[in-house]
């Protein structure tokens, strides 16, 4: 590494033009720019000394990696878009280099173009490589904030059950129709022909029909038939598709009334919600406001004299909470209002309160004003002052002494011994932080038992000691055992001095307990 | 405890990191579906009312999302529902507002934070599966993170390595990014539905909370990730937002689609401390204070922000 001292590092990309503010000494830049330095990211490396917490330091799982090549192999998942591939196996707890090398090991026709691989051109790569039209396949309706993929398959099937439900009922309808028509114009030909036939006996009773004349009869009957089977044939086509127009027009108009019909009656719920929950509603309303509530503008002052046009058109909007949950619903119960916004989208229909807004900037060169107060530091940089409490102050300022009755800013919990707990970044001695700070050490109380546990001396006497003290034996006990370690050599005048802080302490906790 | 009644549904509330009393609200109209969008900016007073608006923007389009800037006191930016971000300066008039607005998202943008330890930057997280990096007097994004396969919910810096920052999203992971490598650093899939937010502990720079619509909120360390620190169980419904306290290391504030606002201290065994239910309707923005220590402030889509000091009832006058 070149410069090791030069912060900031030159990275590949182009960041450096943001200046790095030198007040975080963080450890990590030396190591990312060895990391950087080497140009494949996938294993990264446990140079100098901290590697970066935020990178994944493990070796690549082989077991992991041999089921993505067999997922990965799967002729429906070869289908699939890359982007769900990876994205399942990001589900299944792959680390990103694992991903990678499964993608390399399998045979796949259209490349994996995830950019991670290569940091020269990292920012084109990596906005310039997904194809939008995968992306974008995947998203569904816009807003709607419940889980997609579950709304999406029902909307599928519910689709495809009513397309099949349309075809079949159309072709049933157009079956029946046809029949209908068929049979009429079926016997409505035979009835001509039997005609033709009464005729041609008659004609052939009045004057000898040769054979030759009947046979001329008999073909111009026949093609007479054939033309008329023709045209009843093509009759026939055209009533077909227009019954089937018909019945698809039929259909949607049907769909337009029922839905036409559940709005009608969503209004009318509304509006008998509306009509049962207004006086509760209202003074619900009393008590909620009641404590100086301000509006934007002076008009919407009348809300709090009740006046009841506000109320019903609020209401409506924001309508009260509904009734009772559902039971177990994965969906949240949304507004009534929400849900009517939501199909007046889906029809098609924009709703009435949006104003044409331009909110372009009036001048896109705009300079910023000065700032007229420097950046304070954040309460977890320690080095600020604290901010004393100030009983005389505004309400905000005005620390709640129940809010740091929450039970569990006690010693017992501090002393887990979280095992994540960086000590470094919130010493006891922060001023500003009104956590559990370790008390000073007590001021000696019995300076005889602080020598005698210095000193080694005979048991009985510290017993003795220990008895005149406190009739407690639980106190004798722990003193013996502080005595004892103390006796067999602590490591030091450190252990020493933990064990008399624990005596001490018990000291007074015991000395209370006793009064 | 004030409150203030906003004309549209309230999507996003942040408290100024420069004057305690200062906070800003994003809100947007008809649910944020369809509509117009406003930005509040409201001072706290010490008599009655206790909130006023001082200034207010519109918006074409639903404003999801409003952060201060970390070098300029007066300066908010705000992710607009048309896929803009739009810069305002609470000092200009407001005919002088915005003074930038940035095209850049294909999709809603859902969320932005600004670095607070680098405080030339800011991220932005949007629907359209990336995650930008904005500098203020750059006119273009800086880097896009294009990785996650599904809608990204939120970006956040890490509080103590101003590089690092972490993005949850609909795709049901977590990722760790450093802005020094061209792609994310880590990918942990933490839960089995969509990922709706995710915040950084501030005296622990390696843990880090998400929540999902999946009900629970986890806390992750990021140095044993495959298995979580702590399950916070006791939302009704989908979590929508998380914070971490940035004046107690183990308290986190979160708000759900059940309305309540809960506290939550994840290294104790009875991890939920303190519940509020004044919200009617989807309680969808919070925010903790880091000049005043215990004031909270949040908003829903009952068209309420409620500003309240921890243990007091946000409802009582």
């Amino acid at each position: 590494m070149a410069t090791p001292s030069d912060f900031p590092p030159s990275p590949p990309d182009d960041k450096s033009p943001i200046p790095e503010v030198v007040t975080t000494p963080s450890p990590t830049p030396p190591t990312t720019e060895a990391q950087q330095a080497s140009i494949a990211q996938e294993t990264p490396k446990q140079q100098d000394s901290p590697p970066s917490v935020f990178k994944n330091s493990e070796p690549l799982r082989e077991d992991q990696i041999q089921n993505a090549i067999k997922f990965l192999s799967h002729p429906r998942v070869r289908g699939s878009p890359v982007i769900h591939r990876r994205s399942f196996l990001e589900r299944k707890g792959l680390t990103k280099e694992e991903i990678d090398e499964a993608f390399r090991r399998v045979p796949d026709p259209s490349p994996s173009s995830q950019p991670t691989v290569s940091t020269q051109d990292g920012q084109k790569a990596v906005s310039n490589v997904q194809p939008q039209g995968q992306v974008q396949a995947m998203q569904p309706a816009p807003v709607v904030m419940v889980p997609p993929p579950s709304l999406l398959s029902r909307f599928r099937w519910y689709h495809a059950a009513l397309a099949v439900g349309v075809l079949a009922a159309s072709g049933a309808g157009t079956a029946v129709f046809v029949k209908k028509s068929l049979i009429p114009r079926i016997k409505s030909w035979v009835r001509r022909i039997m005609l033709e036939e009464e005729t041609d006996p008659l004609k052939k009773a009045d004057a000898k029909p040769s054979l030759a004349e009947e046979a001329v009869a008999a073909a111009k009957a026949a093609s007479a038939a054939a033309s008329d089977v023709a045209r009843v044939s093509q009759e026939l086509m055209i009533t077909k598709s227009e019954e089937r127009k018909y019945f698809e027009d039929l259909t949607r108009l049907l769909g337009v009334q029922v839905q036409e019909m559940k709005s009608l009656s969503n209004n009318i719920r509304n509006l008998e919600g509306n009509y049962n929950n207004l006086p509760k509603v209202y003074s619900a309303d009393q008590e909620v406001y009641g404590g100086g509530l301000v509006k934007t503008s002076a008009e919407r002052r009348s809300y709090a004299n009740g006046s009841n046009i506000d109320y019903d058109t609020r209401s409506a909007r924001s309508a009260s909470p509904p009734p009772a949950p559902p039971a177990d619903s994965s969906m949240p119960p949304h507004p009534k209002s929400y849900m009517d916004i939501m199909s007046m989208i889906q029809r098609g229909e924009k709703p009435s309160n949006i104003r044409e807004i331009n909110d372009m900037p009036p001048n896109p060169n705009q300079q910023l004003s000065n700032s007229r107060i420097a950046p304070k530091t954040k309460p977890w940089d320690y080095g600020q002052a604290p901010q004393e409490e100030n009983a005389n102050g505004p309400w905000w300022q005005q620390k709640n002494p129940r809010s740091t009755d929450f039970g569990y800013e006690t010693t017992a919990s501090r002393s887990i011994g979280i095992p994540n707990e960086t000590n470094t970044m919130e010493p006891a001695a922060l001023p500003r932080q009104r956590s559990w700070v370790p008390p000073q050490p007590p001021p000696v109380v019995m300076t005889e038992a602080a020598e005698a546990i210095r000193l080694p001396k005979p048991q009985a006497k510290i017993d003795q000691e220990a008895a005149a003290s406190d009739d407690q034996s639980g106190v004798s006990d722990e003193l013996q055992k502080i005595n004892k370690f103390s006796e067999t050599g602590g490591d030091g005048s450190g252990n020493l001095q933990i064990t008399e802080i624990q005596e001490e302490r018990e000291q007074q906790q015991f000395s209370q307990e006793g009064n | 405890m004030p409150v203030f009644k906003a004309p549209f549904n309230g999507y996003s509330v942040k408290f100024s990191p420069f004057y305690e009393s200062r906070l800003a609200v994003a809100t947007a109209q008809n649910f944020g579906i369809l509509g117009n969008g406003k930005i509040h900016v409201l001072e706290l007073s010490p008599g009655l009312p206790g909130v006023t608006e001082s200034v207010s923007f519109d918006t074409a389009d639903a404003v999801y999302d409003v952060s201060w800037s970390e070098s300029h006191d007066s300066v908010l930016v705000a992710a607009v529902g048309d896929g803009s971000v739009k810069i305002y300066d609470t000092a200009l008039p407001p005919p002088s507002n915005p003074i930038r607005s940035f095209q850049e998202h294909a999709r809603e943008v859902h969320s932005v934070d600004y670095n607070p330890t680098r405080r030339d930057s800011f991220l932005t997280a949007s629907w359209d599966d990336t995650v930008k990096l904005w500098a203020m007097d750059r006119p273009a994004s800086i880097r896009t993170f294009k990785e996650h396969a599904y809608c990204v919910y939120q970006a956040v810096w890490n509080p103590k390595h101003g590089d690092v920052f972490a993005s949850a999203s609909g795709d049901c992971t977590l990722r760790i990014w450093d802005v020094r490598e061209p792609g994310s650093t880590m990918i942990i899939p933490g839960h089995d539905f969509e990922i709706l937010s995710c915040d950084w502990n501030k005296y622990d720079d390696c843990v880090l909370a998400t929540s999902s619509v999946d009900k629970t909120i986890k806390v992750w360390d990021v140095r044993s990730y495959r298995a979580p620190l702590a399950v916070l169980n006791g939302h009704g419904y989908a979590v929508r937002k998380v914070k971490f306290s940035p004046h107690r290391r183990s308290l986190i504030a979160s708000c759900s689609y059940d309305m309540s606002v809960c506290l939550w201290d994840y290294m104790v065994e009875d991890a939920l401390v303190g519940r509020y239910d004044h919200h009617t309707e989807f309680a969808v923005g919070i925010d903790m204070s880091v000049l005043v220590e215990g004031l909270m402030a949040s908003t829903g889509w009952d068209e309420l922000v409620y500003v309240w000091q921890q243990g007091m009832d946000p409802r009582a006058s």
